[in-house]
């Protein structure tokens, strides 16, 4: 034991005196700072811009309370009432456009995942929301293509590299430094103090990953006491990651290469690991399992929406108030039920055609997701979105939030169109409370 | 004598195992990159053919109806796959594919293939530019990293030297051998590749030829680029592993860091504006002007004033032609100049943003190859652009067309239910038909990268051959 702690304690000595290691160490560091504070600075911008969207809704809906109480003695004052009291609003213009927005969750910006590539809000009236929800949200497709440069890229591409770079040489250091003989000649096997040094050089990735990931939490302004269990979350599959990678270069120790070959060799599992593996994977799965074609789905739901408004108006209604008995008054003539009973209905028909693509969409993933697991790398990067709430599902999560929230926001719109009645100041009350 | 030297490089080059596996690895990867690439490419570009024309069909075919009914039934475009696009993704599984044109509205261009596929995708998609570009690179590392080193260490380079062979000559030959390496791994791809450009190929983008040399020039200049700054590592290097460690930092700085910070810095200098602010303004914009549907505004005051000065009449009753048709066509043309302005101002944001990763081609020779086999392989941001603005432009023109029949056939008097249209005029519109910008074009936005791809060669070749006879013999 006393032979081990000794050698750990001269193994920290040449670790901290060898130079290139502290460089690349050093870049390691730089990288995961600078990943750390581009990743704060994305999700600053999608915050902005949710803020902005949130602020302009109140905005609107605050002028619309004011334009309820103007008093209809005046001319111009009567359109305007009439404009915020109206349900089913006035000519071609609809009643109000809410906002529902996808906030960020607290260690989005450590992993910013697939976020980018989807709006981080939806606008929409009481009118279908198919269409409504067909948006995308402005993004340079170069900035999309090369990926963003934050912490959790750091930790799955760069981390690695920085265990090969300490792992190499580990038994090839002492052979060609000619120091094996005088190892072997000591009471304590090789092999354990092989074991040791490997050991150490795994902790200090080890605390080097901890360090980085406090600072993330710390810069992102997340306090850690309320999100403990988040960071041991992270904390367990990046020390799991890099425990994948130490056995990994302990193979490559272990089958005793020249340290050049060695270096080759864990850059090669590198190579294939983060580069190769997906890439083909992508494009095997790509060129087997296409997406399903978007063509059929979308020309489904613009003839469905294309022909509802050629529908007889009784149609129109039988379909409806047998879904929705709730509305049924028994009117079948109002221009403004028919138009909006024939928004649910083609709300409808188009959610289950979107449901069918939805599901093909899922099923390819699925074989995506089968076999991640020859890509660690990508397995770590989808778990740590997950977590992080930035991946494909916590968007359709979002998707969903924002159909409740349309059916929620519906249930007084439609009592009102179908009773015939205007918004009362407490309907605009409770419309409010709903932002 | 320096033919020696490169018959010596070429045969321990070829002698070696390691090089042999690695080599051969490279080879199947760009095989099964090339074959299925090209297999895929064929699917998605049938696919597409097929869904504009069945759109185009169902257009024709939508029954009788008001031609302003038609304008809103609207149309699909769908960007063709570009011929290329098997040797370069490029951009495409980030940008949309298809847009839906109707009246009033610039919809967006929707529907990438990242938006629907999980996290893999961010890793990028084996294809024959990956291999050239990232992989490659790597391989003439591996050539090169004790190219000089190990004869210095093993002492044969002061024989070399003693012989009589200047260490001009000497360098010239190893990067000569080590080039042609590459070439023999390079050019078979490079024959295949060209075999499996069919005749269709040439139907869908004629200037597909030129941009195929033109590409596979331009990863020749970027080998060259490679294996010059690699012998000279080699040369100047303390001892192989110092070598190896030196190449692979700058490889890993070039291909996989540099480009992320790159864009991202662009980003950051360049912010992109929001959906909500480019809409918001649109719609501001649009609404001190005129709308189709709201004829109550000022400026739609003046044009009624001025149709009816026109015609010389006193009321719209009286005007012998359709009046709404007059209104939505002069809501549709201001619309447009808005949407004109702001759209160019994103456009213009983006370009500033890419130009960065173009003038970075003079930093970092990875990222000028990138660019102009992105380009080459009409795979980059300008040819979404170009798709955009003539899917954009097809849609104003039937949308016109619509107008200008309601204006004029669509007699007063007559209810909007009661004046239909039917398959002779939907079929008088063509069918949308976008051709994908020439090779002179191309080249000439991609100024930029060519002349950095020029620059290193050219700064290298000098700097070798200033230092070439300073190299250490022992």
């Amino acid at each position: 034991m006393k032979t081990i702690l000794h050698i750990l304690s001269f193994e920290w000595k040449v670790l901290t005196r060898n130079n290139s290691l502290k460089a690349i160490v050093l870049v390691v560091v730089g990288a995961g700072i600078y990943g750390i504070y581009f990743g704060k600075f994305e999700i600053d911008k999608q915050e902005h811009r949710i803020s902005q969207v949130q602020l302009y809704e109140q905005q609107q809906f605050d002028s619309l309370l004011v334009w309820a109480r103007l008093d209809t003695a005046v001319a111009d004052n009567k359109k305007k009432r009439q404009a915020a009291l109206s349900p089913s609003g006035v000519g071609w213009s609809k009643h109000f456009t809410y906002y529902l927005t996808n906030d960020a969750h607290s260690t989005a910006g450590l992993c910013l995942g697939q976020r980018d590539l989807y709006p981080v809000y939806y606008g929409f009236n009481v009118t279908d929301l198919a269409r409504q929800v067909n948006t995308g949200e402005l993004a340079n497709p170069m900035k999309l293509f090369t990926g963003n440069f934050d912490l959790s890229y750091v930790f799955v591409f760069l981390f690695p590299l920085l265990i090969v770079a300490l792992f190499y040489n580990l038994y090839s250091g002492e052979k060609e430094g000619g120091t094996l003989s005088l190892l072997q000649s000591q009471s304590t096997s090789v092999r354990m103090i092989l074991v040791s040094r490997g050991l150490l050089r795994l902790f200090i990735v080890w605390a080097l990953a901890a360090l980085l990931l406090l600072a993330g939490f710390i810069i992102q302004g997340e306090s850690l006491g309320e999100h403990l269990s988040l960071f041991w979350q992270w904390l367990l599959i990046i020390f799991g990651y890099c425990l994948i990678w130490t056995i990994l270069m302990g193979i490559v120790v272990w089958l005793r290469l020249s340290a050049s070959l060695s270096a080759m060799l864990g850059f090669g599992v590198w190579l294939v690991f983060t580069l190769v593996t997906p890439a083909l994977l992508n494009l095997f799965v790509l060129a087997n399992v296409p997406l399903p074609n978007r063509a059929d789905m979308i020309h489904a739901v613009r003839n469905h929406n294309d022909q509802a408004w050629e529908k007889p108006r009784s149609f129109v209604f039988d379909q409806f108030y047998s879904n929705n008995p709730q509305y049924d008054q028994g009117d079948t003539t109002s221009f403004h039920k028919w138009y909006y009973a024939s928004f649910t209905l083609m709300d409808k028909e188009a959610n289950a055609l979107k449901a069918q693509y939805e599901m093909q969409v899922g099923k390819r993933n699925a074989l995506l997701e089968k076999w991640e697991w020859l890509a660690p790398a990508v397995m770590v990067h989808e778990r740590l979105s997950r977590v992080s709430c930035t991946d494909r599902h916590s968007h359709q999560e979002f998707v969903k939030e924002v159909h409740n929230y349309h059916d929620e926001l519906k249930e007084l719109y439609y009592t009102r169109i179908f009773q015939n009645e205007q918004f009362s100041m407490e309907d605009l009350r409770r419309l409010k409370e709903m932002l | 004598m320096l033919k020696l030297v490169v018959r010596k490089e070429l045969l321990t080059a070829l002698r070696d195992t390691r090089l042999q596996v690695s080599g051969g690895i490279l080879i199947v990867l760009m095989l099964t990159a090339v074959l299925v690439g090209k297999q895929g490419q064929r699917q998605i570009q049938k696919e597409r053919e097929q869904a504009q024309a069945s759109m185009y069909d169902k257009w024709v075919n939508q029954g009788e109806k008001h031609p302003h009914s038609a304008a809103h039934y609207g149309q699909f475009a769908f960007k063709p796959k570009p011929v290329l696009s098997f040797l370069d993704q490029g951009l495409d599984t980030y940008t949309g594919i298809s847009v839906f044109l109707e009246a009033h509205k610039q919809h967006e261009v929707l529907f990438s293939g990242a938006q629907d596929s999980n996290g893999m995708t961010r890793f990028g998609e084996m294809t024959v530019a990956l291999v050239l570009q990232v992989l490659m690179p790597l391989l003439i590392i591996f050539l090169t990293f004790n190219i000089f080193s190990k004869e210095r260490e093993e002492g044969t380079l002061k024989l070399i030297h003693a012989q009589g062979l200047g260490m001009r000559q000497l360098f010239i030959g190893k990067v000569a051998g080590t080039f042609l390496i590459v070439l023999m791994i390079f050019i078979p791809i490079v024959v295949l590749a060209y075999l499996l450009l069919d005749e269709s190929s040439a139907s869908i983008d004629a200037g597909v030829t030129g941009k195929f040399f033109a590409m596979a020039l331009g990863y020749v200049a970027y080998f060259l680029v490679f294996v010059f700054l690699s012998v000279l590592i080699s040369a100047f290097a303390r001892n192989s592993g110092l070598s190896l460690l030196t190449m692979l930092g700058v490889w890993i700085v070039s291909c996989i860091i540099l480009p992320k910070a790159t864009a991202n810095l662009a980003d950051k200098i360049y912010p992109t504006p929001s959906q909500f602010e480019f809409k918001r303004t649109i719609q501001h914009k649009v609404k001190n002007g005129i709308d189709g549907h709201n004829p109550s505004d000022a400026r739609l005051t003046t044009l009624k004033q001025q149709v009816l000065d026109q015609y010389g009449v006193k009321s719209i009753d009286e005007l012998p032609v359709n009046w709404s048709g007059i209104a939505m066509q002069a809501g549709e043309e201001y619309t447009d100049q808005v949407y004109d302005q702001e759209f160019s101002k994103v456009e213009n944001i983006f370009r500033k943003q890419n130009r960065i990763s173009e003038w970075a081609g003079f930093i970092n020779p990875y990222l000028a190859v990138r660019n102009l086999s992105m380009a080459l392989a009409g795979t980059d941001f300008r040819h979404h652009v170009v798709f955009a603005k003539a899917a954009e432009n097809y849609r104003r023109g039937f949308v016109k067309i619509m107008n200008k029949d309601m204006e004029v056939n669509h007699k007063p008097g007559i209810a909007y239910g009661d004046y239909k249209l039917g398959k002779e005029m939907w079929s008088s519109i063509e069918s949308f038909n976008y051709e994908l910008p020439g090779i002179s074009s191309v080249l000439s936005y991609q100024w930029r990268s060519i002349t950095a791809l020029i620059f290193w060669l050219v700064g290298l070749f000098f700097l070798s051959s200033h230092y070439a006879p300073k190299i250490p013999k022992l």
